[in-house]
C-alpha cells in the first residue's frame, strides 16, 4: 500500500484501568497528580508521559515500566484516542462506520453512502458482526488538533463504543 | 496528515447476505471451501447465518437415518395419503423454490401458507393492492429527509437498516450526513436501541394505542387539536405533525408493533392519504424473512392473493382464500391432516397451543438445519443453506430483487440440495 | 396453600409483550438447542417497582402463567431498565414466551404476540423450563 502510515504499529488499545494495573498504586503525588489512577488517565491522553513516575524506574517496577512503555506507544498507537470497543455490546450495525466524518471523507463511496468500506483508511470497520478499529490515529479526538468528536458514541444503539 | 494516495479496493467479489429481508449486497467473505470461516461488513445475525449453524439437519423417516431419497419418496407418501395438507414456510426460499411450492400445492390440494400470515401481511396486501405508496430503499438513502420507524426496531431485527438505507449514509440528494439532512422519528411503546438513537424524536405511547394516536396525529395534520385519551402533550403531536408536513421526502417504517396493534390497516391507509395530501411520504414494512416478500409477491402474481390460499386438487384454476386458510386457523380447526414445513419452525414460532396439531399429523421438514419441528417430524429433509450453498433470486422488504449466487464452490461435494431441487423431486416422486 | 404461602409468593398481573433481541437471534441462526439460546430466550424483563412486589431480585426465577392457565413457564427475571411501565413486561420472541400465546385469534389467524395477559410470581430456586418441557 502507498499509504504514508506504518500500519504494523495500530495495535490494540489499552484503557485506564490496564494501565493502573501496572502503576505503584501508592498514590505518592510526585508525578504532580493526586492518584495513580489520575496519572493512568493523564498517560492515556498522552499529558504525561511513563517517565514522569519515578517509582516506575525502581528495580522492583522496572518490569512494568517496559510494559508501560510499550503500551503507551509514542505515536501511532491506537491507544491515542482512548477509543475502547466492547464487543460484547457490539453486533455490527455499522452505524459508527458510516456516520464516522473521517471514514466518510477517506471512503466517500463506500462507508460514506452505507456501503462496505473500500478504502484502507477508514478507522472502523465491521468483521464477523463487530465493529473493529484500525489507524486510530487518523480519529479526530487524536493528536494536536482533537476536538471532542462523538460520531461514532451518539449513534451507537448500545453504547459499545466509549472514549477514556 | 495527507490522503492523497487513497486505495480504493474495487471488490468483484461481494455476496449477499440471507440473513433478513435487507439483503445487504456488499459482503466480503473468507472460506475454507466447506464453510464460510470470515465475513466482513455483516451484522452479526448475518454472520451467524452465513457461517451455517451447529445442528446440521439429516435425512431422516420416523427418527430413522436413511438415504435422502429414501426421505423423498416418504414425503411424497405422506402427502398423497392426504386428504388436505398444509404447505408452510419459504420465506427463507428463493424464488425458484416458491414457484415450484405453488405448483406442488397445486398438484396436491393444499393449503398454502406462510409466516406473512401473521407478520407484514397486511401492510404488503395493501402496498400491493395500490392502497399505500412505498418507494426502494435506495429512494429513502438518496432522497429522504423525514425517516419514521412506527413499533419498529430495526437495531434488533435488521441491524444495517439505519446505516445502509435510511439515516446514516449519504445520498444524492442528502449529501450532508444525518445530522442536518435527515429527521429519525421512533415511535413505539418502549425506548428501543432504535429509539435511543431517535434522541427527543421518540414518541413514546401506550400499549394498544397506536390507531388512536394515529388520529390524533391526522387531526394535527388538518390543523385541529390533536386529542387523545392518555396522558400526551398535545404540542408534541403538533411538533410531530409539523416534522412531517415539511418533509421533502417521507417514508414510514412499519414494524410490527403497529401492525399487531391494529384491527385492520384503515387507520394507516387513512394517515398516508393525509399525509400525501399535505406533503409527500412512502411506507415500506420491515419484512423478516429474507424472501417472504418474494413469496408473498409469487404467490400475488399467480392467484391475486398473498397468502392463506387453498388449492382444489387438480384443478390449477380453483383457489379458495381466506382467515380459515391461515396456518393459525387451519391448525387450530384440525382442518388439515398432514405438513410440509419448508424453512421454518412452526413449533417455535407458533403459540404452543396452536402448534400442538402438528404433533398429531405427519410433518414433512425441508431445513438446513435441525429445528423444534423437525425434531418432532416424521420426515425431515435437509437443504442446502440459500446465500451460501445454493443461489437464486429474492426480493428485499422493499420489492425489489436481488440475485445471488452460491458462496461456497458447490462442485466436487456432496452438498445438500437447494428447496427447489427437494420439492422437483418430490413432484416427481408424486 | 395456606394463607402464609400465598402472602409468601404474590403474584403480579401483567401484560407481556414480545420483541426481537439481536444476540439472541444471532445464537438462534447458530442453533436452537444450545445452552446460550435457552439463556437469552428465557428471560422476562420487568419494571423494577415490579420486581420488588413479587419479593423476587434480578436473575431470581419466576412462574410466569397465561390467564387460562394453560400454558405456564419458569423463566429468569431481568429489570427492563426503561422508565417505569409497571404492569407490562416484555420477553424475546421464542418458545418460552410462545407457550404463554393464546390459541383464540378470533378467527383472524393473528395470535396476541405483543399483548399476552399472565400472571408471575416468584419460583426462587427452581429451574428454568428446559427445551425439552415443551
Amino acid at each position: 500500500m502507498g499509504a504514508a502510515h506504518n500500519y504494523e504499529k495500530v495495535r490494540t488499545m489499552a484503557n485506564a484501568m490496564e494501565i493502573y494495573k501496572l502503576l505503584p498504586k501508592t498514590n505518592c503525588k510526585e508525578c504532580g497528580k493526586s492518584t495513580c489512577m489520575a496519572f493512568a488517565v493523564s498517560l492515556l491522553s498522552r499529558e504525561l508521559t511513563v517517565d514522569d513516575c519515578p517509582p516506575l524506574k525502581e528495580d522492583k517496577l522496572k518490569a512494568n515500566y517496559g510494559k508501560l512503555s510499550d503500551l503507551i506507544t509514542p505515536a501511532q498507537g491506537a491507544s491515542e484516542s482512548g477509543m475502547i470497543v466492547h464487543e460484547d455490546k457490539c453486533f455490527g450495525c455499522g452505524n459508527c462506520v458510516v456516520a464516522c466524518p473521517v471514514n466518510v471523507a477517506d471512503d466517500p463511496h463506500g462507508a460514506g453512502i452505507g456501503r462496505a468500506p473500500t478504502s484502507d483508511k477508514v478507522i472502523l470497520r465491521v468483521k464477523d458482526g463487530i465493529v473493529r478499529t484500525s489507524n486510530v490515529q487518523e480519529c479526530r479526538r487524536f493528536g494536536k488538533d482533537k476536538i471532542l468528536c462523538n460520531g461514532c458514541i451518539v449513534t451507537c444503539p448500545t453504547e459499545a463504543i466509549e472514549f477514556v | 496528515m495527507k490522503r492523497q494516495s487513497m486505495v480504493i479496493l474495487l471488490n468483484e467479489n461481494y455476496h449477499v447476505c440471507t440473513g433478513c429481508a435487507l439483503l445487504c449486497d456488499d459482503i466480503e467473505v473468507i472460506t475454507d471451501g466447506k464453510k464460510i470461516t470470515e465475513v466482513k461488513t455483516a451484522c452479526r445475525k448475518g454472520v451467524s447465518r452465513m457461517k451455517g449453524c451447529n445442528e446440521p439437519m439429516s435425512p431422516t423417516v420416523d427418527g430413522q437415518q436413511v438415504d435422502i431419497d429414501v426421505a423423498i419418496s416418504a414425503a411424497a407418501n405422506i402427502l398423497k395419503n392426504s386428504k388436505s395438507p398444509l404447505i408452510f414456510g419459504l420465506g427463507n426460499s428463493t424464488d425458484g423454490a416458491q414457484k415450484k411450492a405453488i405448483e406442488l400445492a397445486k398438484q396436491v390440494g393444499a393449503v398454502l401458507d406462510d409466516t406473512s400470515s401473521f407478520c407484514q401481511g397486511p401492510t404488503l396486501e395493501a402496498i400491493f393492492n395500490d392502497r399505500i405508496k412505498s418507494c426502494t430503499l435506495d429512494d429513502v438513502r438518496n432522497k429522504a429527509d423525514v425517516i419514521v420507524y412506527w413499533g419498529a426496531d430495526p437495531s434488533n431485527s435488521h441491524p444495517r437498516h439505519l446505516s445502509k438505507f435510511s439515516y446514516f449514509p449519504r445520498g444524492q440528494e442528502r449529501q450532508r450526513g444525518w445530522e442536518e439532512d435527515r429527521t429519525m422519528i421512533t415511535i413505539d411503546i418502549r425506548k428501543s436501541h432504535t429509539a435511543k438513537i431517535s434522541g427527543d424524536k421518540f414518541y413514546q405511547i401506550p400499549l394498544q394505542m397506536d390507531a388512536e394516536f394515529i388520529d390524533a396525529l391526522i387531526d394535527a395534520l388538518s390543523g385541529k387539536v390533536p386529542k387523545v385519551s392518555f396522558e400526551f402533550d398535545p404540542k408534541r403531536i403538533l411538533e410531530l405533525a409539523n416534522i412531517l408536513k415539511k418533509a421533502k421526502f417521507g417514508t414510514i417504517f412499519v414494524g410490527l408493533g403497529l401492525v399487531y396493534s391494529l384491527a385492520d390497516m384503515e387507520p394507516v391507509v387513512r394517515l398516508m392519504d393525509k399525509l400525501n395530501e399535505v406533503s409527500n411520504f412512502h411506507l415500506i414494512p420491515m419484512v423478516g424473512h429474507y424472501n417472504m416478500r418474494g413469496f408473498n409477491q409469487n404467490l400475488f402474481n399467480e392467484t391475486g392473493y398473498l397468502n392463506r390460499v387453498k388449492f382444489e386438487k387438480g384443478n390449477s384454476t380453483d383457489v379458495q382464500h381466506g382467515a380459515e386458510f391461515s396456518i393459525v386457523e387451519s391448525l387450530n380447526n384440525k382442518t388439515v391432516d398432514a405438513a410440509l414445513i419448508i424453512g421454518t419452525d412452526p413449533l417455535s414460532s407458533l403459540p404452543r397451543s396452536v402448534a400442538e396439531h402438528l404433533l398429531d399429523i405427519p410433518v414433512i421438514t425441508i431445513d438446513p438445519c435441525e429445528t423444534f419441528t423437525s425434531r418432532k417430524a416424521k420426515v425431515t429433509i435437509p437443504s442446502a443453506l440459500s446465500g451460501v450453498e445454493c443461489g437464486g433470486s429474492a426480493v428485499r422488504m422493499d420489492g425489489e430483487e436481488v440475485k445471488f449466487e452460491p458462496i461456497i464452490d458447490v462442485k466436487d461435494q456432496t452438498i445438500r440440495p437447494s428447496d427447489e431441487e427437494i420439492l422437483a423431486r418430490i413432484m416427481e416422486a408424486l | 396453600m395456606g394463607f402464609g404461602q400465598f402472602l409468601a409468593a404474590p403474584e403480579h398481573k401483567v401484560t407481556i409483550v414480545t420483541y426481537r433481541d439481536i444476540f439472541q437471534s444471532a445464537v438462534m441462526e447458530e442453533g436452537r438447542f444450545s445452552e446460550e439460546y435457552l439463556k437469552l430466550s428465557a428471560v422476562i424483563k420487568m419494571d423494577a417497582a415490579d420486581i420488588k412486589k413479587l419479593d423476587v431480585k434480578v436473575g431470581d426465577t419466576v412462574l410466569v402463567k397465561n390467564k387460562d392457565n394453560n400454558g405456564k413457564v419458569i423463566v429468569r427475571v431481568e429489570s427492563s431498565g426503561y422508565d417505569s411501565h409497571s404492569g407490562i413486561a416484555y420477553m424475546p420472541n421464542s418458545p418460552w414466551s410462545n407457550a404463554l400465546v393464546d390459541a383464540d385469534t378470533g378467527g383472524s389467524g393473528v395470535p396476541r404476540y405483543k399483548n399476552i395477559e399472565a400472571m408471575v410470581s416468584s419460583a426462587k430456586g427452581e429451574s428454568i423450563t428446559g427445551i425439552d418441557d415443551f
